[in-house]
């Protein structure tokens, strides 16, 4: 993108190639007025004026856009496979339905009732596959490079209303003000498992151990008040972290047959695409695997959360 | 505002790359994506576990009910089966010695009746026998006493005829008197 702006690749813009693949859309997709005038509105209403850094702008950016892709294609594949299984009981489930649900067993039966218990893990279940099989979803689908065809489609027939897709990151879960979003809603729900099991009181005492010599209180409370809100902090730079850097890394490594191209010369470029195309292949896969555990551990710990605010026993 | 979101995003300030606003492009606190993030996940989550999640987990939960009954079913089946395999094995054993035990008790019984009829056929035949004999016996007597008769009124006769008289004169009836009378005490012998 920086290398259409000035002409000609150099080997300096790799690195702000690979950030700009990962990060949000610098401009809005979509012009839409009703959104821009309502942006400024709630904006105005908490005192932020559009040149602050946290100027609430609800404009369709490439990773908004991206979130309403995946969750389009989460909640239609889910619903329609789950629909379909349910509903033909005698049938066996597809190949693709047998995935999903030896996920939703699994994460049943060693996560939410091992974590949650066997009573209150009913509560907790919808919460916990939605965040596994939303972040799966954005995670395998940031590793196809649908809008990368568009940025070609689009180069090459001079389109740039198809062009503007590819700018910016293919990733929702490299957003760390995506994955801050979720975290934010296990945040929420181990709190209010919290207070649904033992009342708002309690459960804010519940945070401290009981029965430790006074002075030590002076300690822990604080530790374990910062502890709360570290937990979804950590929630969302883990995710967007190894998102960020698996797909950075992705792009380095391709960028290497241009760098070698401008450096060195047409033929030093071929010379190393084969190198560089298997290490990119090699770490799609990694990434593959990484989409999967990234997802896992997300709803893990979204699960242990909530079982830890159940069950107090320090 | 800023008060509070400064320090939450503070570390994106650490890296040296820097966009337009100043700010590190990999973390930029875009509050908008943020609430557009909550928005489309809280829609997802209440989508997700009205049409998909409980729907399944109650289809989960029921097969898996299903199935432990079934479970269930054969294996208290399979000892139903096994009980009557017994029952029925029992029958036939019963069965077996009562047609052994009837069989027994038949011929024993039949060689009983046998035994009771030869006795039976034997104790008539020595009746009959008995019978026969002393009517044999009786029948003799009096044939030897109708001959004894017959030979007296020959032997008369051949007196009368020898002696050629009349036999009126009281010797002669002495002497018939003696000799009939030593006759029948012959005969009584």
């Amino acid at each position: 993108m920086l290398g259409e702006k000035t002409g000609k690749w150099t080997m300096d813009q790799a690195p702000q190639y690979a950030i700009d693949h990962v990060a949000n859309s610098p401009k809005n997709l979509f012009e839409f007025e009703a959104l821009d005038s309502l942006s400024q509105k709630i904006s105005s209403f908490f005192g932020i004026n559009s040149d602050s850094l946290f100027y609430i702008d609800l404009g369709i950016t490439k990773h908004v856009f991206l979130l309403f892709f995946v969750s389009l294609i989460t909640v239609s594949t889910l619903v329609a496979l789950i629909q379909k299984y349910i509903s033909n009981k005698n049938n066996i489930p597809s190949k693709f339905m047998s995935i999903i649900e030896m996920f939703v067993i699994y994460l049943r039966d060693d996560v939410l009732k091992n974590f949650i218990g066997d009573k209150e893990y009913r509560s907790w279940a919808p919460l916990v596959y939605t965040i596994f099989f939303f972040i799966l979803f954005s995670n395998l689908l940031g590793l196809v490079p649908i809008f990368d065809l568009f940025g070609l489609v689009g180069k090459l027939s001079h389109i740039d209303s198809i062009y503007i897709f590819s700018k910016g990151g293919n990733t929702v879960t490299a957003n760390v003000n995506v994955t801050f979003a979720i975290a934010t809603i296990t945040f929420f729900a181990f709190i209010f498992a919290g207070i649904k099991k033992y009342g708002f009181i309690q459960h804010w005492k519940n945070l401290a151990p009981s029965g430790l010599p006074w002075p030590l209180y002076f300690v822990v409370v604080p530790i374990e008040f910062m502890g709360l809100f570290i937990r979804p902090l950590a929630l969302t730079l883990r995710l967007a972290g190894n998102m960020m850097g698996g797909h950075i890394a992705l792009i380095i490594f391709i960028t290497f047959i241009f760098s070698a191209t401008a450096e060195i010369g047409g033929f030093a470029g071929l010379g190393i695409a084969p190198f560089s195309v298997s290490l990119a292949l090699g770490l799609t896969m990694l990434e593959l695997l990484v989409a999967v555990i990234q997802a896992y551990v997300f709803a893990l710990l979204t699960a242990v959360f909530i079982g830890m605010a159940i069950h107090v026993d320090h | 505002m800023n008060l509070i979101l400064t320090p939450t995003f503070g570390i994106s300030f650490l890296f040296l790359e820097e966009n337009a606003k100043g700010v590190n492009p990999l973390l930029t606190p875009e509050l908008g994506t943020y609430v557009w993030s909550l928005i489309i996940f809280l829609t997802v989550l209440l989508v997700l576990k009205k049409f998909a999640w409980n729907p399944l987990l109650n289809f989960l939960d029921e097969r898996e009910k299903e199935i432990a009954s079934s479970l269930e079913m054969a294996e208290s089946a399979k000892t139903d089966l096994e009980k009557i395999k017994e029952e029925s094995e029992k029958i036939l054993n019963d069965a077996k010695n009562e047609g052994k035990a009837i069989v027994n008790d038949s011929k024993s019984k039949a060689e009983e009746s046998a035994a009771k009829i030869l006795e039976d056929a034997k104790a008539k035949s020595n009746e009959f026998l008995d019978e026969a004999k002393s009517k044999i016996e009786i029948e003799k007597k009096r044939a030897i006493k109708e001959i004894k008769e017959e030979v007296v009124s020959l032997s008369l006769d051949l007196a009368t005829k020898v002696l050629q008289r009349n036999i009126n004169d009281d010797d002669n009836k002495k002497f018939v008197k003696s000799s009939l009378e030593t006759m029948k005490a012959d005969e009584a012998k």
